[in-house]
């Protein structure tokens, strides 16, 4: 057997002691694909010796949180998807905290459920994502190499390793340090504007304090995000840089039209019914949940996914569908479909009229 | 592509635990197991019932046993408790990577993990929740039965896919048989051995805990095993022992001689552990018609048809045995070449072939 990556113990110290902090006696529900098995076992192994409990949940294809209930929710009724399990209800209510562990054999095999499906499957676990937005609970999404993500990122696996590790493995105390320079910067606006190619937005952020991702809430961190104000988005977007991918769904060139908050209009070059269908899902899932920019000096290119392509330093992401709770977002949608927005090629960010960032360089 | 068998192995599955709507059902397997995993799942969904699928790398042993604090080990998280305490049934789906899995894990480690399991799965282990344990056919699994993978599925999809509804009418019509009966007498190469079955009934195992059945069983009377027996045609298997050439002679009951043509020591010792260790828990039938050959796996062996097996050490209660012991080894003895079962002096079964 080859002798496991020292990287992954150093992936695995940071998940389990900066991410989830876990104490003695903790319940930590880790869930994760079997291929993910060398980091799952050194996560197991770093929480046994904190003196806590894992509560490992593998399955082989699996939505946002949902572990192997895609499989299931293909076929059971509808009226049993709809409604957790209450093994599953309860679990979730007594955990001390959560981890979330992406290894896919294919990016796509989560499109497979019939979006009405996943609408209902995603209503079940809703109690638990409220519980996850609380301010303080301990949880991180992470992903562990796998040639399906390496194939999506258009590299091989060894590539792929060294760039994760790359976007993973940095100081995160100098990064919060830095990003919290920006995140004060941004706090003090009212008014943010995104000026790019083929795009001119405008929303308020007045009230709304933005939340510093230092390698907590996702690895890799990177990023300082805000739920801006439900009803302030004016003007135009469009993704033309990067496609915008959602459970497995791949839509290139989406561009999308704002009215006080409200997407009026939307369209897309390549799979715009689903862009269509997605905005229909409910009525939260026509305005914006999240505005984050991309600080990780490690993430330098798109690969598809979106833990990464957030992160991309020099872009911004624009996420329709569900509000960040913790940082006072109102919207409630079933769906959160984060967009990423290149800067570098031209683009500038505005704060009160005021440029702080132009061509991804930052002028603070 | 799923091989329709996978699917019919499914239902079969799903059958033994007799599912309601609504139920919440822990599906327990190995990531080998997937294709069967996935079957269970999808017939269950089917069915209007909750799976609750929890898959480990190791079904024995594992990371967390081996580093946990030990006082960590003692206790479930209070979650895997709630979980087990109110799943309404378990399904186990055997897959192993590799079937000594578990074995670095130092015996205290691993007594207590399985110490705290044992409270918690006592309704099911007593039969107040339906639960079924099953094998999916893995690398590991084929090896230490002396196969090749597809030999093995081969093998495994004959042993459980038979028509239960008829097995179960021809075990109920050996068991009606064996029930009228005081005293058995088996006879074969160096063996001849009686014990009395007077009072006690049989159980028909056609499908239920154990995928696949197709045995009769009985307690027998404690204190009436009298004569030899020799198991020459296979090893005794036990706690990953094997053991050749097994021969017991009984008095009043009691082994009171014992050897084998290796590890004569293992057996011995295991006849020590205790009193209840050197008497019969347990006389079997073996009707499967599936299976026709020794896998070095008990599951399997024990269900042979034209073989019996008998289990030194703890017997069943719920068939009126009173002999208690750690132990319960089961111990197969092929009747097929020149055996036979006499009931009350009555030929029943001559080289495996019933005369009913």
């Amino acid at each position: 057997m080859a002798a496991v990556d020292p990287r992954v113990e150093q992936y695995a110290r940071l998940l389990v002691e900066r991410s989830l902090t876990v104490q003695p006696g903790w319940q930590v529900m880790v869930i994760a694909t079997p291929l993910a098995r060398p980091l799952v076992e050194e996560v197991v192994r770093q929480i046994a010796r904190i003196g806590a409990w894992p509560l490992v949940r593998l399955s082989w294809v699996h939505g946002e949180q949902v572990a192997f209930d895609s499989l299931w929710a293909a076929e059971a009724p509808e009226e049993l998807i709809g409604t957790i399990a209450p093994i599953e209800a309860q679990a979730r209510r007594e955990l001390d905290a959560w981890m979330m562990i992406q290894a896919a054999e294919n990016t796509r095999a989560a499109a497979l459920l019939p979006p009405a499906r996943r609408v209902a499957l995603r209503k079940a676990y809703a109690e638990f994502d409220e519980r996850r937005m609380q301010p303080g609970f301990p949880w991180v999404g992470c992903l562990y190499p796998t040639q399906a993500s390496a194939q999506d990122a258009g590299m091989t696996l060894a590539e792929f390793e060294d760039f994760l590790y790359g976007a993973c493995l940095l100081d995160w105390d100098a990064e919060r340090d830095r990003m919290l320079r920006y995140a004060e910067r941004f706090d003090a606006a009212e008014t943010v504007r995104i000026v790019g190619a083929g795009t001119d937005l405008t929303l308020s952020i007045a009230g709304r304090s933005g939340v510093v991702d230092d390698a907590h809430l996702n690895m890799p961190g990177g990023e300082f995000f805000y739920s801006p104000l439900e009803d302030s988005a004016e003007g135009v977007v469009e993704f033309s840089e990067f496609p915008a991918s959602y459970q497995g769904n791949v839509c290139e060139g989406v561009r999308l039209r704002f009215q006080r908050g409200e997407v009026v209009d939307a369209s897309a070059s390549a799979n715009e019914e689903f862009l269509l269908a997605a905005l229909e899902t409910d009525e939260g899932a026509r305005r914006l949940g999240e505005l984050g920019i991309g600080c990780n000096p490690g993430i330098q290119r798109h690969t598809r996914n979106t833990l990464f392509d957030e992160k991309i330093d020099g872009t911004v992401h624009l996420a329709i569908g569900a509000g960040l709770g913790f940082v006072g977002g109102l919207n409630r949608s079933a769906i959160h479909w984060d967009m990423v927005k290149e800067l570098r090629n031209g683009g500038r960010i505005e704060l009160d009229s005021v440029v702080v960032q132009e061509n991804g360089r930052w002028l603070l | 592509m799923s091989d329709p068998r996978t699917e019919a192995y499914a239902r079969l599955i799903v059958d033994c635990i007799q599912p309601e709507p609504g139920w919440n059902v822990l599906v327990r397997s190995q990531p080998l197991g997937r294709p069967l995993v996935q079957a269970v799942t999808r017939e269950l969904a089917r069915r209007g019932v909750r799976a609750l699928v929890r898959l480990r790398f190791e079904a024995a042993g594992g990371v967390f046993v081996r580093e946990a604090p030990l006082e960590l080990l003692k206790e479930l998280p209070p979650i895997d408790r709630h979980e087990i305490e109110t799943a309404d049934s378990y399904i186990a789906i055997v897959a192993p990577e590799n079937t000594r899995e578990g074995a670095d894990v130092p015996a205290e480690r691993s007594g207590l993990a399985m110490g705290a399991l044992r409270e918690v799965q006592r309704p099911f282990l007593s039969d107040e929740k339906p639960w079924t344990g099953c094998y999916w056919p893995t690398e590991a699994v084929a090896q230490d039965a002396g196969m090749t993978l597809p030999e093995f599925e081969e093998f495994l999809f004959g042993a459980v896919l038979v028509d239960w509804d008829a097995l179960a009418r021809d075990m109920e019509r050996i068991a009606e048989r064996f029930d009228r009966a005081e005293t058995v007498r088996l006879v074969g190469a160096d063996t001849d051995l009686t014990f009395s079955l007077a009072g006690r009934a049989g159980k028909v195992d056609a499908l239920g805990a154990n995928v696949p059945g197709g045995e009769v069983f009985y307690s027998p009377v404690e204190d009436s095993a009298e004569g030899i027996i020799s198991f020459s045609e296979y090893p005794a298997c036990y706690l990953g022992h094997e053991v050749p050439g097994v021969r017991f002679r009984f008095e009043g009951g009691r082994i009171v001689d014992a050897s084998a043509a290796g590890d004569e020591e293992f057996l011995l010792g295991t006849l020590d552990t205790d009193e209840g260790a050197r008497r019969l828990g347990e006389f079997g039938i073996g009707c499967n018609p599936g299976i026709q050959r020794h896998t070095r796996n008990t599951l399997f062996d024990e269900k042979i048809e034209g073989t019996v097996h008998l289990a030194i050490g703890t017997g069943f209660p719920q068939l009126g045995s009173t002999n208690r012991s750690a132990i319960h080894w089961d111990i197969v003895k092929d009747l097929r070449s020149g055996g036979r079962i006499e009931l009350d002096g009555e030929t029943v079964q001559e080289n495996g072939a019933w005369r009913l």
